[in-house]
């Protein structure tokens, strides 16, 4: 019989045994990193010594690691072993500063490929499948990530990189592609390829679909499937982590295991860093335990999401996070009042008359901000009345949502701005911004 | 019933997009039998007639434009303001209910492209007049 999970013994590990495990590996990722320039001197000064690590709960002595202090350390300034040892590295874009670079040491690389191929058998992946990888490669972990990772899994792994659809559309027929890795706005975009080919995307090999570095709800998701008459599973990473392979939804596809044998896991507020209660919304901090060129304690993730309660049927026993709520750094303040930009694109998913795409334009007028929602119709209509009773009614779901009355403008198809990679969802117009 | 398809396209209130319509349509052996343009502060809709319906709604989907196919009615009346009236009361006295309506001139009469709530009835009641409902044109 086919065995259920890559790793039994640690997707199922009891939770009591598995923060032995953690507590264990935080203490060796200390020692690890008593050789930062960045950790060291604030080990000594919080008096952290391997040996003083009891329990997990010693996690709450360490202080936060934000992405400005990978910034400001650029570009070696977190390593925690001679740059001998260091194999690789992959940076961000750095549009707003100094990027930032994570290393990582052969072991790394290899964890991590371990850890991504755990997350691609957990979504039913398995060596006899074709896998199609549409991310960049580059330094964006998003290529060679899944790469090495479907590798590891025994895939058949088609590095087609990102863009160039009408050559994605090609391969997926010609190499009888069973599996696509890709960002939500692409796999929309891709589908329109093929309609425009006359093929649809439904009569491809094409049965699952791993989605993630973007934002979407849940009714987006829904509607990938729809279109691919595929299963589209959340996956989440984040460089600074590893890459991809750092959470992912199992079959159950409700809520995203994060492994925590390579992270203790915690939910704080934003604003206070008190962890908040448990199922409440907060934002990811993440300790990484099982990597050595560049270990991060309670890293700021921004990512904001909360623990699902209870036991998964799957059988495994990390936790599980919700989809993503938003970033706490993309929260609007507008008029006084906090609003995420995934408010809005839930509601408007509640409209089968819209397509996907969408913006939130933010400007000031008389002293006072103004929100505009540009919607992006489906289809048309010969009924002016038909349009304004669903400007009306998407006006007054947003106005439920979100506490305030937004302007509503509809849209045809191609007005709303599509950058190359992430879909731009917020135009700040505002003086004071 | 005795309807007319007319093509329906959704329209932006912005510098060009009429334009991009257009010359999706022009040199395309597609002639243009009435046109219509009705709008709202944020967005219009431009209604087409044309010799083509079936090309030139595939023209205007592929190339990314909002359309929608429907029935009108048209027909043929008087040139004069009298006989315009006159179907616009009976209609009304009917209680039916115009949702929009446009002309043009041909061979010296007024051609009514109408939509109304009713369209059934609205049928009965222009025939009724004496007038004829146009199925299309040469």
């Amino acid at each position: 019989m086919e065995r259920k999970f890559w790793e039994e013994e640690i997707e199922t590990m009891p939770r009591k045994q598995l923060e032995k495990l953690q507590a264990e590996r935080l203490r060796k990722t200390v020692e690890i990193a008593m050789g930062s320039k960045f950790y060291a001197p604030i080990f000594k000064e919080r008096g952290i010594t391997p040996e003083n690590i009891k329990s997990i709960g010693d996690i709450r002595r360490f202080p936060f690691t934000t992405k400005n202090d990978l910034r400001s350390n650029y570009p070696f300034g977190l390593a925690s072993v001679p740059l001998q040892k260091v194999v690789r590295l992959h940076s961000s874009s750095g549009t707003t500063g100094n990027p930032t670079v994570v290393l990582h040491s052969k072991k790394d690389i290899d964890e991590w490929a371990n850890a991504m191929a755990r997350s691609m058998y957990a979504i039913g992946l398995r060596d006899t499948d074709i896998i199609q990888n549409t991310s960049g490669y580059g330094m964006f972990t998003g290529g060679l990530g899944i790469q090495y990772a479907a590798e590891r899994l025994g895939a058949l792994t088609v590095p087609a990189a990102a863009g160039n659809s009408l050559r994605q559309f090609k391969f997926i027929q010609d190499f009888g592609t069973t599996a696509l890795h890709c960002i939500p706005s692409y796999a929309t975009r891709l589908a329109t390829i093929f309609k425009e080919q006359g093929v649809d995307p439904r009569d491809t090999t094409v049965t699952r679909m791993i989605i993630g570095a973007e934002p979407h709800s849940e009714a987006q998701r829904k509607r990938i499937e729809e279109i691919w008459g595929c299963k589209a599973y959340n996956n989440f990473g984040m460089s600074e982590m590893c890459g991809p392979g750092v959470a992912i939804e199992c079959e159950e596809q409700n809520g995203m295991h994060i492994w925590e044998d390579n992270y203790i896991v915690e939910i704080v507020d934003p604003v206070t860093l008190e962890p908040v209660p448990d199922g409440e919304l907060g934002e990811l901090v993440l300790t990484t335990l099982n990597r050595e060129a560049m270990p991060l304690f309670r890293y700021r993730t921004r990512d904001l999401t909360r623990f699902l309660p209870g036991d998964c049927p799957c059988g495994r026993t990390h936790r599980r996070l919700q989809r993503f709520q938003g970033r706490s750094d993309d929260m609007m303040i507008v008029r006084g009042v906090n609003i995420f930009p995934i408010q809005i694109e839930k509601i408007l998913m509640q409209f089968s008359e819209l397509a996907s795409d969408f913006l939130i334009i933010l400007e000031t007028s008389d002293d006072n901000d103004n929100m505009t929602v540009q919607v992006e119709l489906a289809k048309a209509t010969d009924d002016f009345q038909l349009l304004e009773n669903l400007k009306r009614e998407i006006t007054h779901r947003l106005k439920d949502e979100i506490l305030m009355t937004p302007k509503v403008q509809l849209v045809g198809k191609g007005v709303i701005p599509q950058s190359d990679g992430k879909a731009v969802r917020v135009k700040d117009l505002r003086n004071n911004h | 019933m005795k309807t007319i398809k007319q093509i329906s396209i959704f329209l932006e209130n912005r510098k060009g997009s009429l334009d991009k319509i257009l010359s999706v349509l022009s040199n395309q052996e597609i002639e243009l039998q009435a046109a219509s343009v009705a709008d709202t502060k944020e967005y219009g809709l431009l209604r087409l007639i044309t010799s083509d319906q079936t090309r030139a709604l595939q023209l205007l989907n592929d190339n990314g434009f909002l359309v929608n196919l429907n029935e009108v009615m048209a027909v043929t009346i008087p040139g004069d303001i009298a006989s315009f009236a006159s179907v616009v009361s009976s209609l009304t006295a009917n209680d039916v209910t115009i949702n929009y309506l446009y002309t043009f001139s041909k061979d010296g009469k007024l051609v009514l492209i109408l939509k109304t709530d009713n369209m059934e009835k609205a049928e009965s009641v222009i025939e009724s007049q004496g007038l004829e409902l146009v199925q299309g044109w040469e």
